[in-house]
């Protein structure tokens, strides 16, 4: 009985490498491939994270969290007597929303609010500030609009704060980086959906054997690609969650930096988009190495 | 269980592997199926589970019409029929217990059903104590005898076995064979292609011989 014509191949297997679950069944095993796979696509999602961070961190810093661009003209106390002509012409400005007139009361609070808890006296500081007209622009912008109104400011008599339309250029710029962000996440996502193929369309000659075999046993397409799209998933939302988990030291060295400008960079905003968005790119990658998976009938 | 109607089969490369094969085979019958290298064995196997599809004449496999049949249903034949190989083909990274179970997971069994099965199965073989083994732990006629258990875990109605003694010494083989007449008792079709003619004098069955894609005879052995 225990002498064989041929003896079995001896098959050498890292069996140690498996997980076993209950009911019997193993994970995969967890090989260098993958752990090759998952460091690239992690490094990839943090630099994506570091691209939509910086974004974020330049927004905070133009304040452009603002729904509206708004901006403010000013008229010092002796041209007071331009004010209503000012208003009305603005008005007239194509692309001006609206305008409203800051009142002495509306100027006490900002001025209580910029000071503070310092013990200067608001109320009397307040009645040094020039009359403002707050200005609310409509929506896209109109291109001349803000030369318009530094235009008509400057015949009137009036004055526009300078450093609100730097801010609002910078703004403008941001909207460009935006867009350069979107079209850089969508190439690293290709690329790592790329690398994720690549990786499991590796496990999936390892495993052509099962593969064979279960559709001799007449599994479903869907079943025989279940678990390498679930392979896929993991792998990206596993590599999702070691980018945003790199994220933090760079955070903590930053903080003295963004406390500097005014900034404060959230890190747990970041969780969720690297953990579903790497799972969609794993997703993604592992439907292009499942697109195809031959299986020859004949046997070797 | 199968009927075979003027059956040919040619490759893409022009060969004609087999020719007008006229044959039934009932239910709960123990068929050897024999014949020369390239006599077209693996061919007509093959096509028994819609592997390969015949290039004319008519094929039926419990009632599935192998030509016209859809994937759809190929699969589901294949679901009711059970494959022994002769190279087994266990995959060598999975415990005894998830080759064996393979094809019940395919069909969707529960996990909690899978373990009492599996070790009856494996009770049936004699190997009940290497549930949760590697095949490379097993001498080669242990291997074939898993291989038997994963073929009939889903008491298929037909087992189609492709030279399963082939590696194996004789008294291996005998014990191979008696598990596979023990399944044809139990009322399961065997349809067993091999080269081991000196079987068929202990384990007596029907004797389908093929000579150059054929039928040369089919008689009880």
């Amino acid at each position: 009985m225990k002498s064989l014509k041929r003896s079995a191949p001896k098959l050498k297997h890292n069996h140690q490498t498996s997980m076993r679950l209950p009911g019997g069944w193993q994970l995969p095993p967890f090989g260098v491939h993958q752990v090759l796979a998952l460091v690239i696509v992690a490094v990839a999602l943090w630099s994506v994270a570091l691209i939509w961070l910086a974004l974020q961190g330049g927004q905070q810093w133009v304040g452009s969290w603002q729904e509206q661009v708004k901006v403010h003209v000013y008229v010092d106390e002796k041209n007071q007597t331009s004010l209503e002509a000012l208003q009305n012409r603005l008005s007239h400005i194509e692309g001006v929303q609206s305008l409203h007139l800051i009142s002495d009361a509306e100027a006490q609070r900002w001025m209580e609010k910029w000071l503070g808890g310092s013990n200067l006296n608001a109320e009397g500081l307040s009645k040094h500030l020039p009359d403002s007209i707050e200005i609310t622009l409509h929506e896209p912008r109109v291109a001349t609009v803000l030369s318009e109104i530094q235009d008509v400011a400057e015949r009137n008599y009036g004055m526009i704060n300078e450093d609100e339309l730097k801010l609002v250029e910078a703004g403008d710029v941001l909207g460009t980086v935006q867009s350069l962000a979107w079209f850089a996440t969508l190439i690293l996502a290709l690329a790592m959906a790329l690398i994720v193929s690549n990786t499991l369309r590796m496990i999936l000659l390892a495993r052509a054997d099962e593969v064979y075999l279960m559709r001799l046993m007449g599994a479903k397409e869907w079943f025989v690609r279940l678990p390498f799209v679930l392979e896929g998933l993991a792998l990206g939302a596993g590599a999702g969650f070691l980018a945003w988990f790199l994220l933090w030291p760079l955070l903590w060295f930053s903080s003295g930096w963004q406390d500097s400008l005014g900034i404060a960079l959230s890190g747990w905003s970041m969780l969720l988009p690297l953990i579903i968005g790497g799972a969609l790119v794993g997703g993604m990658g592992a439907l292009i190495a499942t697109a195809n998976i031959v299986s020859p009938e004949t046997e070797s | 269980m199968i009927h075979m109607s003027n059956l040919m089969m040619r490759y893409q490369t022009g060969k004609v592997a087999l020719s007008g094969l006229n044959m039934d085979i009932p239910q709960g019958s123990f068929v050897y199926l024999i014949g020369e290298s390239g006599a077209g064995k693996s061919t007509l196997l093959k096509m028994m589970y819609g592997g390969l599809r015949p290039t004319s004449g008519q094929l039926k496999v419990q009632d599935t019409t192998i030509r016209g049949a859809t994937e759809g249903q190929v699969r589901e034949l294949r679901q009711r029929i059970g494959i022994i190989f002769q190279g087994n083909r266990l995959l060598a990274s999975r415990t005894i217990f998830e080759n064996v179970a393979m094809p019940l997971r395919v069909q969707g069994w529960d996990a909690v059903r899978l373990l009492p099965r599996v070790k009856k199965v494996l009770a049936f073989v004699g190997l009940e104590d290497r549930l949760w083994s590697y095949p490379e732990t097993l001498s080669g006629g242990e291997q074939q005898r898993i291989a038997i258990a994963r073929a009939m875990i889903s008491n298929p109605p037909l087992i189609l076995a492709d030279e399963p003694t082939g590696n194996l010494d004789d008294d291996t083989a005998r014990h191979v064979l008696d598990l596979l007449m023990s399944l044809n008792k139990l009322g399961t079709t065997v349809l067993m292609a091999t080269h081991d003619l000196h079987l068929l004098t202990s384990h007596p069955g029907l004797v389908v011989q093929l000579h150059q894609g054929s039928l040369v005879t089919g008689k009880k052995a």
